[in-house]
């Protein structure tokens, strides 16, 4: 059936809208300080800044570690709570109850919580470990982002573990069944079973996760450092900039991250693909 | 069950539990607490002065409204886009099945941000920049390609074989549609109109560009309080999107389970 292709394409053409317009911006055809013809000056200015680069490497860098870390607690989660006693179902309900916060309401908390005057400062003063907002580590607008890691793993967290439970559920139970009859204990059943599937089956949701992580603009407004500043950031900073003509950088970074999702997009597809395969 | 197995399953269900709970409990004290600064582990006084100033300023509150269309609009929109599209992706087989699902899931994980900057020249051309219509369409980008993935979801496991029977009972298309897929469909479509309230109530970079101004959604309110440092405030603001947030999963019981890549 081609129809399905065609409706997908019209959901997906505002996307290649943007990316078409990104380009045309990019190469001067259009946009702010466009001259009509076009030319790659541009784009080889920008790609050439420093802090572009390093802009995309805190972005990727801060968005892969959160997706680790949600994925590592999404596992143990999934490993431990699988059973059907009350411990199990309510630990099932909570790990997925903060799903639906938005990304603001948990950079917000995270704020309150992770900065220098926070709630974690105060349980250390409290606790006599510190003595001056100074001497808490910097969290929040830190270089290395861990503010920020800690936020968007905390955020995706709920998405990755649903999948999870539902991963062991579907697909490990009677794998798992056939390895302790063939007389595996339960560590070699977690580590030759359960293990492979888990990570298999939460492939494609990680890599959605990290894709959300990289393209999401207020947690990274509003924990990030400002040096680097995260790619979303600096796009709109650049879309936002009083200079005319820097404004048009900005097309050159929301190229780049629209091509950088189209990338995550194909991984993802190719792996549930992968996925689906394992299931026969 | 060993005892270190229980003690790990106990503590971790500690860790699950209080990470769940704090952002509500959190939120909660900030938007009532007097008297809290630094070191103070708790507030000296309780009061109810951030929500007086916010019922009074009336900013809020009329920022909450023009969410609670913006998400009503985007629901339906995502249900009446999101439906056909996943009906016919879920007929499609072999690499129209993949490029189809991969398009469907283009605008949900394109950078919004980036997103924003390419379209908002379409938009300001089309005389929608700066207009709620204009923030609508805006949302509804990524909240259908949600919608559609889901409606894939659905149709995957649903059973066609009803339709051909409708049909050789002589129902035409139209009669198929009203009388046997959509009451079949409610509790999907209830589910699918939720979730793009979701997508469009917790929006943030597509409001601030294409809204550009003029329009001041909840999310844009609480998004300016923070980045001003008014915790109190910004925390009873925050406190107000978490409500519809625990509604809506409440309502659904997680019917999104039922996608492999939604996540809000």
């Amino acid at each position: 059936m081609r129809r399905g292709v065609w409706l997908a394409g019209l959901v997906a053409s505002p996307v290649i809208v943007g990316l078409v317009y990104s380009f045309a911006g990019a190469t001067g055809i259009a946009g702010f300080g466009a001259h009509g013809s076009y030319t790659l000056d541009r784009i080889r200015r920008v790609l050439s800044e420093q802090a572009v680069w390093e802009s995309l490497w805190w972005t990727v860098r801060t968005s892969a570690l959160a997706t680790v870390l949600a994925g590592c607690a999404a596992v143990l989660a999934a490993a431990l709570f699988r059973g059907t006693k009350t411990l199990d179902r309510a630990a099932t309900t909570l790990a997925v109850l903060p799903l639906p916060i938005p990304h603001l309401v948990a950079a917000a908390t995270a704020a309150l919580v992770l900065g220098q005057s926070g709630l974690l400062a105060r349980v250390a003063v409290t606790a006599g470990w510190i003595s001056a907002p100074a001497q808490m580590p910097p969290l929040v607008y830190d270089r290395p982002g861990i503010g920020l890691i800690l936020a968007l793993g905390w955020k995706e967290f709920p998405f990755l573990a649903l999948v999870a439970f539902s991963v062991v559920a579907t697909r490990g139970a009677a794998l798992e069944e056939t390895a302790r009859t063939l007389g595996a204990g339960p560590w070699q059943t977690f580590w030759r079973v359960t293990w492979p599937v888990l990570w298999r089956g939460l492939g494609p949701a990680a890599v959605a996760v990290f894709a959300f992580a990289a393209g999401s603009y207020e947690t990274a407004a509003l924990l990030g450092p400002s040096d680097p500043l995260p790619l979303p950031a600096l796009t709109y900073e650049r879309y936002t900039d009083a200079d005319l003509a820097r404004r048009g950088d900005a097309f050159v970074l929301s190229l780049l991250g629209l091509l950088l999702a189209t990338g995550v997009v194909a991984l993802h597809e190719w792996l549930r693909h992968r996925v689906r395969r394992l299931d026969g | 069950m060993s005892a270190g197995l229980r003690a790990v399953r106990l503590g971790t269900f500690v860790v699950v539990a209080v990470s769940a709970m704090a952002p509500f409990t959190l939120l909660a004290l900030w938007s009532v607490g007097g008297d809290w600064f630094y070191p103070a582990l708790l507030p000296r006084s309780f009061t109810g002065r951030w929500w007086g100033d916010l019922l009074q300023d009336g900013r809020l509150l009329s920022a909450a409204a023009t969410s609670l269309m913006l998400g009503a609009g985007t629901g339906i929109l995502t249900c009446a886009a999101g439906l056909p599209v996943g009906q016919a992706l879920s007929q499609a087989s072999g690499w129209r099945r993949h490029a189809g699902a991969a398009m469907a899931f283009l605008p949900v994980a394109a950078p919004p941000i980036a997103l924003a900057a390419g379209v908002q020249y379409s938009f300001l051309r089309l005389g929608l920049g700066g207009t709620l219509t204009g923030v609508l369409l805006a949302h509804a980008i990524p909240a259908i390609g949600y919608g559609s993935l889901f409606f894939l979801g659905v149709f995957e496991v649903f059973d066609r074989r009803v339709e051909d029977e409708a049909r050789s009972l002589g129902a035409s298309p139209r009669q198929v549609l009203v009388r046997v897929l959509l009451p079949l469909l409610r509790r999907p479509l209830a589910d699918a109109f939720l979730l793009g309230f979701l997508v469009s109530w917790s929006q943030v970079p597509l409001t601030l560009l294409i809204g550009g101004g003029p329009v001041r959604t909840l999310p844009i309110e609480v998004f300016s309080l923070v980045r001003a440092g008014q915790d109190p405030a910004a925390a009873t603001g925050a406190l107000i999107m978490l409500i519809p947030a625990l509604a809506a999963l409440a309502a659904t019981r997680l019917g999104a389970a039922r996608t492999e890549v939604v996540a809000l």
